[in-house]
């Protein structure tokens, strides 16, 4: 009982810490933003083909770009505050409802790719610091240098011409296949079917790097005092390395993983580029090169947010994991 | 090892169930790249807008492939004999896609409150219209100040597009909810966004046309990656892309394959034209024998061949040769050689007294290049290359979109740029911008950047705008032509030539001169 009071206790003050820093970061991507050159409305103009001075100082006015940065800045905080992301002018939408369709699919994509990276680094590593020096643990080092060191961009356009163009079993882009709008449960399978080849893209990166990080761990443990004890105990091989070593050789694992998930959002770009998946890190490029403030802050807030969220849950699991760590 | 096998078999259950991936023969999947910022083609002429918007919106007039008018929503007009009066009988049991009638009211508030007031193009357009009669429901009588022969060539859907008065009246036109719910009279009917996938339009049951549209429903879809694009395209699942959304150097490969086609067909209104602009206000390029020298160094045939594949035309004058068809075109001017003429422009520079110093350099420069894509880079190096022999060291700048048009067109910091230009089907409507006094309009993209300023142009390009007569226009465009080769205030480089890649399996997608900006009624998909 005390412990989960505790944890309650314990969650709700981080959460509160959290505001600042979340506030920070708002304040420093929106100055940090001011710096591109040009405005949302040079590059509306710009396509748009031909556009007067008069229509583009219009266009400022409409926007607010036309105000002094400190009141602009202030005009987003006390939206921000009252949880009105703003207005993406380039879109002619609310950002609050941009990033929420966009999410969806970046939550989809950043959940099977965290769960296939983690669960197969996971098991590679073990089986690798299992026979350690062997050729299985060769074979897995050499997969795991392989996949890290090959661009991403090339992984998934190798993928689609042998999976989608040569074997035809997988759509080489896109989240649905546009010809049929599947309804209801064809859908859910469509999309999975859809989600295959970006997922194991970008898998393929983060999974080398849990491998390796578990590989070393594992060996780490495995010189530690208690699996010597265990041994004397005389317990199997098996049971110490999935009861003991395991469990505590996950730890950093879990730990970069929490890092990684923030980066998730943006190092997908030229996944979600490659197989036009409609997540968030696209979006956020096309409103760099867009200038559409509103709708970069609006994203960097979400993923501040997010990181800020996957911590909180890193630290809870940690406890879970070795209840030595307090927490408080 | 079970694991395993249970997730190969469901990879193999999956791929069984969703195949197969190809378009039915009701759908229509097209590529629309980049993704529009919306779809008020009323309101901006971006080219992604133009992929779709022609499809819910008819204009007054479509255009055949000889550029001749066919009518559309006009069924007949008439034009008096001073050509200052233009009259429109319009087509009678149209509707709009909610229900409304379409009337001679729609026309004038189209014409009058919104293209000349807020769409790019259209002030230019229609400037000389002074107002619009509406003596009946079905007849529009336009008004004009001077006789204007090229505003006929401006009722495209795509250029000109009928907006329905009773959803726009009274509302900030450039907020209004019909940019992202369009509702026209057009083929086919706007059904959904999904911001980041697709744009999906669906038949139009009471199109004034019987029996068209001959689909169902056509899709734009947005794919970021050009590798993927042209991947998507050899599988089937998108079976239409226009305006280099294949890019050239996959588009000669599917050229290769059974079951794809590639086109250079349906630009002809659009006249897309490369070019340099030259900084006219500052050395080195205030100087015409400068700007002469740059457009004879230059081969304009080894770009095409090298950096676009072939596709495309060397350019022998400020007019597109595609003006030869209504009779505008001048051939065989000067400063316009095919493939360069470096002793040419050595002895342009040398005449001018512009010599070269210690080390052999006349002049150290900076060559912007529009950020639209690769091929503009490889041109900037060309380019770099082709002009250290004539003694002038090029820098290369390539930045980002709002960047590169904040520099070239609202701070003129820049000494020459590389750009493109659509021509459209009449140089009043594409051309003048260029060239005209009037048309140095700081922070104004696309217009006159070079800042040149000639009375003796302005004049022509007036007299040009409102002649009726087509035999003195050709002796007027003429002149205008021989002024511009000779003061090169922007050397075109080539009549560029888009490639629009198609499935063999689509059929008649493009019917009209409007090409991928056309309305795809005539669209059929065989098995």
């Amino acid at each position: 009982m005390e412990s989960s009071k505790r944890r309650t206790r314990y969650v709700l003050k981080r959460l509160v810490q959290a505001i600042p820093i979340i506030l920070a970061i708002v304040v420093l991507n929106f100055f940090l933003l001011q710096l591109a050159e040009g405005d949302a409305v040079d590059v509306l103009a710009g396509e748009a083909g031909s556009a007067t001075p008069e229509y583009m100082a219009e266009l400022r006015v409409k926007f607010g770009l036309d105000q002094p940065l400190i009141v602009q800045l202030g005009v987003y905080l006390k939206n921000v505050v009252s949880l009105d992301l703003g207005y993406s002018f380039r879109h002619d939408m609310p950002v609050s409802q941009l990033v929420l369709d966009r999410f969806i699919p970046t939550l989809l994509l950043m959940t099977s790719t965290i769960m296939l990276a983690v669960g197969f680094g996971i098991v590679l590593g073990l089986v690798a610091a299992s026979g350690l020096n062997t050729w299985r643990d060769t074979a897995i080092s050499i997969f795991a240098l392989v996949t890290y060191a090959t661009p991403l961009f090339w992984v998934g356009l190798m993928l689609i011409v042998v999976f989608s163009l040569k074997l035809g079993w997988f759509p080489t882009s896109g989240m649905e296949n546009l010809a049929m709008f599947y309804e209801g449960w064809d859908r859910v399978i469509d999309i999975a079917h859809h989600l295959v080849l970006p997922t194991i893209t970008l898998s393929l990166f983060y999974l080398a790097l849990y491998t390796r990080l578990m590989r070393a761990s594992m060996l780490e443990q495995a010189g530690q005092d208690y699996v010597t004890t265990a041994r004397a105990k005389g317990l199997t091989e098996r049971r110490i390395v999935f009861v003991h070593v395991l469990r505590n050789a996950i730890l950093p694992v879990v730990t970069m993983a929490g890092v990684q998930v923030g980066a998730l959002i943006g190092g997908s770009v030229i996944v979600e580029s490659v197989f036009a998946w409609p997540g968030l890190g696209m979006l956020a490029f096309e409103a760099l090169f867009a200038r559409d403030l509103n709708l970069l802050l609006g994203i960097f807030l979400l993923s501040a947010v997010l990181v800020v969220a996957i911590n909180l849950i890193v630290d809870i699991i940690y406890s879970t994991l070795d209840p030595r760590i307090e927490m408080g | 090892m079970n694991c395993r096998t249970l997730f190969m078999g469901a990879i193999y259950a999956v791929g069984l169930t969703v195949s197969p991936l190809t378009a039915t023969a009701q759908n229509l999947v097209y590529l629309v790249q980049p993704e529009p910022p919306s779809l008020a083609s009323f309101l901006s002429t971006s080219g992604p807008i133009g992929l779709v918007a022609p499809k819910i919106y008819d204009g007054l007039f479509d255009y055949d492939s000889d550029l001749q008018i066919v009518p559309s929503l006009a069924e007949s007009y008439d034009v008096s004999e001073d050509g200052k009066t233009v009259t429109f009988n319009l087509r009678q049991g149209v509707t709009w896609h909610d229900g409304e009638a379409f009337t001679s009211a729609d026309v004038a508030f189209t014409v009058m409150d919104v293209l000349k007031q807020v769409h790019p193009r259209g002030p230019n357009s229609f400037r000389e219209v002074n107002s619009i009669d509406t003596p009946d429901d079905y007849t529009a009588v336009f008004n004009l100040e001077n006789p204007a022969p090229y505003m006929l060539r401006a009722l495209s859907a795509y250029e000109s597009p009928m907006v329905p008065k009773h959803l726009l009246e009274g509302q900030d036109l450039r907020s209004s909810d019909l940019a992202a719910n369009p509702v026209g009279t057009g083929p086919f009917t706007f059904t959904e966004w999904k911001k980041g996938q697709y744009i999906r339009l669906d038949k139009n049951e009471n199109y004034w046309k019987p029996g068209l549209p001959l689909i169902e429903r056509i899709v734009g879809r947005f794919v970021p990656d050009a590798s993927t694009r042209t991947a998507a395209m050899e599988n089937g699942e998108v079976m239409y892309g226009a305006y280099g959304a294949i890019p050239n150097i996959d588009a000669v490969r599917l050229r290769e394959m059974d079951g794809f086609s590639v086109t250079t067909d349906g630009y002809a209104m659009i006249n897309p034209m490369a070019l340099i602009e030259f900084n006219t206000t500052k050395p080195p390029f205030d100087n015409p024998a400068m700007r002469r020298a740059v457009s004879l160094v230059i081969d304009r045939q080894f770009m095409i061949d090298n950096i676009w594949f072939g596709y495309g035309k060397p350019a022998t004058s400020a007019l597109s040769s595609n003006f030869d068809k209504v009779g505008l075109y001048k051939s065989g001017l000067p400063n316009y050689p095919a493939t360069g003429d470096l002793a040419a422009a050595i002895k342009e520079l040398d005449d001018a007294g512009i010599m070269p110093d210690a080390d052999g350099v006349r002049a150290s420069i900076t060559l912007d290049l529009i950020p639209y894509g690769e091929d503009w880079r490889r041109a900037g190096e060309y380019m770099k290359q082709a002009m250290k022999p004539l003694g002038i060291e090029v820098e290369l700048r390539y930045e980002d979109v709002p960047t590169w048009l904040n520099r070239i067109y609202a701070e003129y910091d820049f000494d020459m740029n590389v750009n493109y230009f659509y021509q459209l089907p009449d140089p009043v409507l594409g051309v003048h911008r260029h060239y005209g006094t009037d048309q140095i309009r700081q922070g104004t993209h696309f217009v006159n950047a070079s800042q040149y300023s000639n009375p003796a142009l302005d004049a022509l390009l007036a007299a040009g705008a409102q002649e009726p007569d087509a035999a003195k226009r050709t002796e007027i465009y003429g002149e205008i032509q021989t002024i511009l080769a000779t003061d090169m205030p922007v050397a075109n480089l080539f009549e560029m030539q888009f490639l629009t890649v198609f499935n063999d399996k689509l059929q008649n997608a493009e019917t009209s001169a409007m090409g991928a900006y056309g309305p795809f009624e005539n669209a059929t998909i065989t098995e």
